[in-house]
């Protein structure tokens, strides 16, 4: 029965709305999944040289105990934030001939299937083997191993029960938020060592081989209680996901600017509120962070202008790229109510082209930090930014016009792929890639300060333009719109 | 108020609608009954736009609505969940419908609470956003968000077969409220004969995309339904 469920839910991830039904797309997405794997293992594989390396001096063994506490210290963090509980697959099964302690049984083998338990194994396995097997014999490599695991298996339960407990009572989380954040706070202060506690532990461990066993009993008493849980809160509603009372918002601030206003106020909310427009805006925001690999000194000294455009344009128009190239898919599950309201179709891309534009002058404005390094990266950083003001929400959202896919806003955004093919790609890459075709030849002809200056012009005028521009998409629009309706309907 | 000149749509080699002339003046109440895959929910697209004819023209006040906006400032429709958004509180929802239409905020509110019983107090202040509601209630946002604007010209796609029974009463009556107090020209289809034929003066009978049959509703009309549609 278990293996039924488990075979069901592997089916679910292969054909799931987030996952391309091309086969082109499902290799890719195997592939990622693949890389990230095997980069896990090279780390753990290296293990041993770059303990080496680091801490030079110690005893490698020593430091790769000292980090373990660590490791999981944070892994509880990313816990907290990753971890999802398994839950809406029950529901088809809970109404059916299967037994409660089958249904358990299956949610928690289920959720043991998370990166977050194979991470751990993968990097710290291989060093049991390089490092500790041959220096300390098999039964202390074996104590290790088991730790580990074991503290894969409790930290990972430990999270379940403490997220299934907080979704009835937050205090639950509050109280593990503040553990947490009172350890980091020892921590720091060097009250009290989390890497000595835990080179303590487990060289322990390792002289004495039977005291993994303590950590087992651990683990297995943490699988006990997640279990009995379960057995006895095995309800709908008792195990979704913390949803708290939802509040109404208004916008002051936008009101003076009537239907735009409203319609901005719109997509604040879309993505506010919804996992994946979230997802992609955070996104846009760590990767102003882009810059600190690519603005450094080998780049910066001859001002390599090729290496240094590319994150200029990037960072200032992640945003326009992620999100605009779905401008009107987000919003596939209402559209057929807003195309018949009463809102112009010249207005809703008005009010599309505005966020664009805002969004870009953001992300300017954080990168414009960057000028502190050397100040002739804030022309280019203009330049980039008047680019995507003018010349990149522009043709982005003509590019939206021609995109029928919906999206499907309720579903998560790791490993979702829906809507995404081949030519979302390519138009990424035109989209960056774009400004160079007029770089280039600047660059070639020894005058790149031109160049530069001709790119952030050509974004200027465009963006002065914007009018023409609106009426030319909403003629796009026009010409378009049923077939886009048909296709978001199709979902 | 609404013509329809030699209407023909067709998936796939099937035409799912193919009406030669029909007519709609302002302030009649019509109801549309079919079986399912009779074409009426296809029909209430094409009326909207919202579908690309194959042939013909839909004129909305002598304007052909594909060839402009402007019959969406008089129009108010309300199909199936697409035309809501479905990340927003009801409260939100209503006050974006109104932005769109020039109603304050003030003038929203007022018109809520005219719908308290109306909503039975799972609506309004529910915590929830619309996404959240039930399908039943997630109706009633429609609905009353197509009240809202006031509009000429309603549509509403069996808007009886979600709501609960007190629910449907005060649909039927406000429907009966806007033909005469408002000379708005209602379109609704419906599976519920009884109500269709308690609440429409006119109703059409769709089969396989035509309209077969086209009557002012007597009482004899619920049995002469329930005549064609006896198995």
């Amino acid at each position: 029965m278990i293996l039924t469920l488990l075979s069901h839910q592997w089916k679910s991830f292969w054909r799931g709305r987030g996952v391309s039904k091309s086969i082109a797309m499902q290799l890719f997405l195997s592939f990622i999944i693949l890389y990230l794997l095997a980069s896990c293992l090279v780390l753990g594989l290296a293990l041993g040289h770059l303990l080496g390396q680091l801490f030079p001096g110690q005893d490698t063994v020593k430091v790769y105990c000292g980090l373990i506490l660590y490791y999981f210290a944070l892994d509880l963090v990313m816990r907290f934030l990753f971890q999802e509980l398994p839950v809406l697959s029950t529901q088809p099964y809970l109404t059916q001939n299967i037994r409660r302690s089958q249904l358990v049984a299956y949610l928690n083998a289920r959720s043991l299937f998370h990166f977050l338990n194979i991470l751990p194994l993968f990097i710290f396995i291989p060093f049991i083997f390089t490092n500790i097997a041959p220096a300390f014999g098999a039964a202390a490599a074996a104590a290790i191993a088991a730790t580990i695991l074991s503290m894969t298996v409790f930290n990972h339960f430990l999270m379940l029960y403490i997220i299934r407990r907080s979704v009835l009572n937050t205090w639950w989380l509050a109280g593990f938020l503040f553990t947490i954040a009172a350890l980091a706070a020892l921590d720091y202060f060097h009250i009290l060592s989390l890497s000595s506690v835990s080179t303590f532990f487990f060289v322990k461990i390792l002289f004495h081989p039977w005291l993994a066993l303590l950590l087992m009993v651990l683990a297995l008493s943490a699988f006990l209680n997640n279990r009995r849980f379960l057995l006895n809160n095995l309800y709908i509603e008792e195990l979704s996901k913390r949803s708290g009372e939802k509040r109404s918002t208004e916008y002051t601030w936008l009101q003076q600017w009537g239907t735009i206003g409203e319609l901005i106020g719109l997509d604040i909310k879309l993505i506010a509120r919804n996992k994946r427009p979230r997802y992609v805006a955070i996104m846009s925001v760590i990767f102003t962070l882009y810059g600190f690999i690519f603005f450094r000194h080998e780049n910066l000294a001859p001002f390599n202008f090729y290496i240094l455009l590319f994150p200029a344009i990037f960072m200032t128009g992640l945003f326009i790229i992620n999100y605009g190239q779905f401008a009107f898919a987000w919003q596939s599950s209402g559209f057929d109510g807003l195309l018949t309201g009463n809102l112009p179709v010249s207005e809703y891309i008005r009010g599309k082209f505005l966020l664009f534009n805002v969004s870009s002058t953001l992300a300017f404005i954080l990168t414009s930090f960057y000028g502190f390094m050397d100040w002739r990266l804030l022309p280019v950083l203009a330049a980039a930014w008047l680019y995507n003001l003018g010349l990149n929400s522009a043709f982005t959202l003509w590019f939206a016009t021609v995109n029928y896919k919906g999206i499907d806003l309720t579903k998560s955004a790791t490993f979702n792929y829906q809507g995404i093919g081949a030519t979302q790609w390519i138009w990424a890459l035109v989209a960056l890639v774009g400004p160079y075709l007029i770089i280039v030849p600047f660059v070639l002809f020894g005058a790149p300060w031109v160049g530069i200056a001709a790119l952030g012009i050509l974004g200027l005028i465009s963006f002065l333009f914007r009018n023409w521009w609106i009426t030319f998409l909403t003629k796009e629009f026009y010409k378009r719109k049923h077939l886009i309706l048909q296709g978001f309907r199709e979902r | 108020m609404i013509t329809i000149n030699n209407l023909v749509k067709a998936y796939n080699g099937n035409i799912v609608v193919n009406i030669p002339s029909l007519a709609f003046e302002a302030g009649e109440l019509v109801g549309v009954v079919g079986n399912n895959g009779a074409g009426k929910t296809t029909l209430f697209r094409l009326l909207l736009d919202l579908v690309r004819v194959d042939k013909g023209q839909i004129f909305s006040n002598q304007m052909d609505v594909a060839a402009t906006e402007k019959w969406k400032t008089y129009t108010a429709a309300y199909l199936d969940e697409g035309f809501l958004i479905q990340y927003l509180t009801p409260e939100e929802y209503f006050y974006f419908v109104g932005k769109l239409n020039g109603i304050s905020k003030v003038d929203v509110d007022e018109f809520l609470i005219g719908f308290g019983a109306f909503f039975d107090g799972s609506v309004l202040k529910s915590g929830k956003f619309i996404r959240d509601l039930s399908k039943g209630n997630q109706f009633k946002v429609g609905i009353a968000a197509c009240l809202l604007q006031k509009p000429e010209v309603l549509i509403l796609d069996e808007p009886f077969a979600n709501l609960d029974p007190s629910s449907q009463m005060r649909l039927v009556k406000m429907l009966k409220d806007l033909a005469v107090q408002k000379k708005v020209t209602v379109l609704v289809s419906s599976h519920d004969l009884n109500h269709v034929t308690d609440v429409c003066h006119r109703i059409l009978l769709m089969e396989r995309g035509r309209i077969i049959k086209d009557i002012d509703t007597t009482a004899d009309t619920l049995q002469e339904l329930e005549e064609y549609f006896q198995v």
